[in-house]
């Protein structure tokens, strides 16, 4: 295996739950949470020569994910364009004993989080990845104190919502 | 404890799928998807590109073979058109072939906002750049259209098809007036439904992001 094949692979390890998470947000039907996962890792790949390393392959990597499902999600607004199917990734949805309550759960966050906007969206996802706010900044372009400020706001709209669902 | 209860969540949303991925074979995978975007690019590009040079090498035969001079002389300016085409054609190929996803999210935001801007100023000024060019050498060429009879011009499709009456010189033209409207009319529309929607959503989430709460 090639270096820039095992500096994939380690990328891909290392990041594709939050990348999946982030998916499960952003697709919109007809696309599938995969179908936009699988745009994401080919769009990691295509871009992974030109990392400079500037900000950390994390940072990076969340920048390629939040990019790729907003530009998906204002370009399936007017069209339904069908991605390419990769053999190579399968996602199998696990049958666990508690994951119906938990599957609830997520569709009460999921549910809240589709009531904010696209702004707002993309801070919340990282914010509660638990990314500081210097990492929430470098990886939006605002600042620390905008984010402090705005956040206030996203969380208390987000707990108003979701606590009266899962108490 | 909500805060902790939310996060939580979020964090085991991942937790209910298991991803495998093979690596070595989806990058086998990339490289043929790549290979196929890349030409499809390719053959988009040469389909544009071929029209324009068709339109050269169509025009260089008429100003070549056709003896009237303002019917030359609007050759000659059609195939100027054609270059300025291809000119323009390969400027926002250029422009619109960098990638930006590792931007941050305001830097694309602000990236995308300017490509969009392109080319709604482009669709919207087709009326300037292609409708008005090309109408106006279509007119010279059918206003210079004479005899070949007083030009000793022995073409026998000539022959057939001139000369022209002012009659039907004016009602080529109007045809040629009313394709020329229809196709700004398609240019404007594009601009209207294809991409000023996105172009609103774009300063939308833009104006979100940078709103000061």
């Amino acid at each position: 295996m090639s270096d820039s094949q095992a500096k994939f692979e380690q990328v891909l390890i290392d990041n594709q739950d939050k990348i999946y998470r982030i998916c499960r947000i952003y697709a919109a039907p007809p696309l599938e949470p995969q179908d936009l996962f699988q745009e994401v890792i080919f769009q990691i790949w295509k871009s992974l020569p030109s990392f400079a390393a500037k900000s950390s392959i994390d940072t990076w990597v969340y920048r390629i994910a939040l990019n790729v499902s907003l530009r998906s999600k204002m370009k399936l607004e007017k069209s339904n364009t069908q991605t390419t199917t990769f053999e190579a990734i399968s996602i199998k949805h696990l049958e666990a004993e508690d994951s119906s309550l938990e599957e609830e759960k997520f569709r009460f966050l999921k549910e809240c989080i589709a009531q904010l906007n696209a702004s707002d969206t993309s801070l919340i996802v990282l914010y509660l990845d638990e990314l500081s706010y210097k990492q929430i900044a470098e990886i939006t372009g605002l600042s620390e104190n905008n984010i402090a400020v705005k956040m206030k706001r996203i969380r208390q709209r987000l707990f108003d919502c979701i606590a009266p669902k899962i108490q | 404890m909500l805060e902790q209860e939310l996060k939580n969540i979020w964090q085991g949303s991942s937790k209910t799928a298991q991803i495998s991925i093979k690596t070595q074979q989806l990058i086998e995978e990339f490289d043929l998807r790549l290979a196929e975007v890349q030409k499809h690019i390719r053959q988009r590009d040469i389909r544009e590109i071929a029209a324009s040079f068709f339109g050269i090498v169509i025009f260089s035969f008429f100003a070549y073979a056709i003896p009237f001079p303002l019917t030359q002389f609007s050759c000659y300016l059609s195939i100027l058109w054609f270059v300025f085409v291809i000119f323009r054609f390969w400027k926002s190929k250029k422009q619109n072939s960098i990638e930006s996803l590792s931007l941050s999210l305001s830097e694309q935001l602000a990236y995308k906002k300017q490509l969009m801007l392109k080319q709604v100023k482009l669709l919207d000024s087709a009326a300037y750049w292609y409708a008005g060019p090309s109408f106006i050498t279509n007119f010279l060429f059918i206003l210079g259209l004479g005899n070949p009879i007083d030009y000793q011009w022995d073409n026998p499709i000539a022959a057939r098809l001139l000369p022209l009456s002012l009659n039907g010189k004016i009602v080529t033209l109007t045809g040629l007036f009313i394709f020329y409207l229809f196709i700004v009319w398609l240019n404007k529309k594009a601009a209207r439904t294809d991409l000023k929607p996105i172009l609103e959503n774009i300063e939308t989430i833009e104006k979100d992001l940078e709103a000061q709460d």
